[in-house]
């Protein structure tokens, strides 16, 4: 059934109204049990990128271009906050010799 | 709008003067421009009073844009002592401070969710950066991370429950969303209430209340003091002052909605932040669980959104400035093993950091003739109004307060003969001085 479906260029709102929570949901959920920082970082563009969807599939339902110039700066930040997150890893490697969160448990009541 | 570009310009000039090592000329040029900046801002909004889309620096605003500068800029003379013993990363530090402001003066004037957005993470990343810019520590760089992975996950919640609330309204302009929320309060259809409370969450996270309150901690003992004090002092007047805002804007209609969970997350984080703060012994996790305590005394502005801004104005004042000059003289004492008990006796040899840390620590606790005091009274007595029993707790809370505080004054001032004559260098003194000032005269702003 799925790709009959996305070889056809009309979807419904609603699908990206399922699909794009869906997506946001596995990536928090990734977040949450992954111990690599790397992956979690994936999980994290997951997120924003899910958003993206969401934000286009809108701006395309109430033909405006405002929803469209927002994914080009949430695009933007994230590639910033990408950046910042594997040089902010690399450091953390570089203290500890692993990218195991668990192993960063020196802050603690 | 000046004030951004000329603030960025001057975070670039720093950055590349870094290089040429000589820390007093990046600080005065940092300085420099954080003055031009609020000057020629205040100059166009008394004067000019130009219009833009996106941003608006108006009376409130303005007022709030001043005290960021000023805090900042007072945050970079404390650290001047940390900047000189690293020459070769001073441009740098000060330059992501620099770029983390003009970040949070997009927040401050925000008029629509594009700049919310915006201001939000360039106000962000930055401290990312500046948490873990002790490299060879193994703290720090986990404050960082925690900061890192748990920032960028309420930032996509943020962006989830703006692009919910896009789709039910169909536009970023907060002013007209506020509007639609007013008229169509009962046809609005429950995927905006979904996104309300993702950006309610976001934003919890953001100034650090419960339930997103546990980062807090960590990732201001593991960052450099000078950070943490930005982060506790500016971070979190832009950040409750734009939460005031976004909400008070946004959703006056729906209003029922959102305050009831608000006034949760702020009973809660008090009680957690005070009574984590009894038992701590190293003084920056205390500073931290302090500063979730007064966040959640400053939300309650929120509810209040009708009254104005003038309580959080005040409150903010009282309790930036003491933390600028409790961290000040903690940097002075002890920067690395960061105890409270290596404070004793310093304020009995050493008379200006005595009476500095006596006024900081009574506005903090909220005595009345300190600063501190003014702006609990009046963020309190706005609250009572609407809503008495949480307004009774926090009174409770505030008790608790007094006796913690006071625990810190009394190891401050104790009579210790064999305590250390800490010498002061000129930016200290001048910080101390005009924290001091401040917290003496500081609720004199609203005459202005």
């Amino acid at each position: 059934m799925m790709p009959a479906l996305i070889t056809h260029a009309e979807f419904s709102k609603e699908f990206y109204l399922f699909l794009c929570p869906i997506l946001f949901t596995i990536g928090a959920i990734g977040l949450m049990i992954r111990k690599n920082m790397i992956v979690m970082l994936m999980c994290i563009e997951l997120m924003l990128n899910s958003v993206n969807l969401l934000l286009v599939s809108f701006g395309n339902f109430f033909g405006q271009g405002d929803a469209h110039i927002f994914v080009f700066f949430i695009v933007v930040v994230a590639a910033a906050e990408a950046t910042v997150g594997l040089s902010i890893i690399l450091m953390a490697f570089r203290n500890l010799r692993s990218i195991d969160v668990d192993m960063f448990k020196k802050l603690n009541n | 709008m000046e004030a951004i570009v000329i603030i960025f310009i001057s975070a670039l000039i720093s950055l590349f003067l870094g290089i040429l090592k000589k820390p007093t000329l990046v600080m005065v040029v940092s300085i420099a421009g954080l003055a031009i900046g609020a000057i020629v801002q205040n100059y166009e909004w008394y004067f000019l009073n130009e219009k833009y889309q996106l941003l608006d620096f108006n009376d409130s605003n303005i007022q709030f844009l001043n005290l960021a500068v000023t805090l900042t800029g007072i945050i970079i003379l404390s650290g001047y002592k940390h900047f000189m013993d690293e020459p070769a990363t001073i441009g740098d530090f000060s330059a992501l401070m620099l770029f983390s402001l003009s970040g949070g003066l997009c927040l401050i004037g925000f008029k629509d969710l594009f700049m919310f957005f915006l201001g939000l993470e360039i106000l962000s990343i930055p401290l990312y950066v500046l948490a873990g810019s002790k490299k060879k520590s193994a703290s720090s760089s986990e404050a960082a991370l925690k900061y890192f992975y748990l920032g960028s996950f309420a930032t996509a919640l943020l962006l989830f429950g703006i692009a919910l609330v896009y789709g039910t309204v169909g536009t970023f302009n907060i002013e007209k969303i506020g509007f639609i929320s007013m008229l169509f309060t009962d046809q609005l259809p429950s995927m905006f209430f979904v996104g309300v409370l993702f950006m309610l969450a976001a934003m919890l996270f953001k100034v650090g209340a419960f339930p997103f309150h546990f980062w807090v901690a960590d990732v201001y003992q593991g960052s450099p003091s000078v950070f943490m004090t930005y982060m506790s002092s500016v971070v979190k007047l832009i950040g409750i002052y734009a939460f005031y805002r976004l909400f008070g804007m946004m959703f006056p209609g729906v209003e029922t909605f959102w305050t009831t969970l608000i006034v949760i997350a702020i009973f809660v984080s008090m009680f957690i932040g005070n009574l984590s703060a009894l038992n701590q012994d190293t003084f920056k996790r205390l500073m931290a669980f302090s500063s979730i305590t007064n966040g959640a005394y400053a939300l309650m502005t929120v509810l209040t959104y009708k009254s104005g801004s003038d309580a959080l104005l005040v409150y903010m004042v009282g309790y930036g400035f003491s933390v600028v000059a409790l961290m000040t003289i903690n940097m002075l004492v002890n920067d690395n093993d960061d105890k409270l008990s290596s404070l004793a006796g310093i304020g009995y040899k050493n008379p200006l950091i005595g009476v500095v840390g006596i006024v900081a620590l009574l506005s903090v606790a909220g005595i009345p003739p300190m600063t501190g005091f003014f702006g609990k009274a009046m963020v309190f007595y706005q609250a009572f109004e609407e809503n008495m029993w949480l307004v009774s707790f926090a009174l409770l809370n505030s008790a608790i307060g007094v006796y913690i505080y006071l625990k810190i004054t009394m190891t401050l001032m104790k009579k210790d003969d064999n305590a250390a004559v800490i010498s002061l260098n000129w930016s200290q003194q001048l910080v101390l001085s005009i924290s001091l000032l401040a917290l003496l005269f500081g609720w004199t702003i609203l005459y202005f």
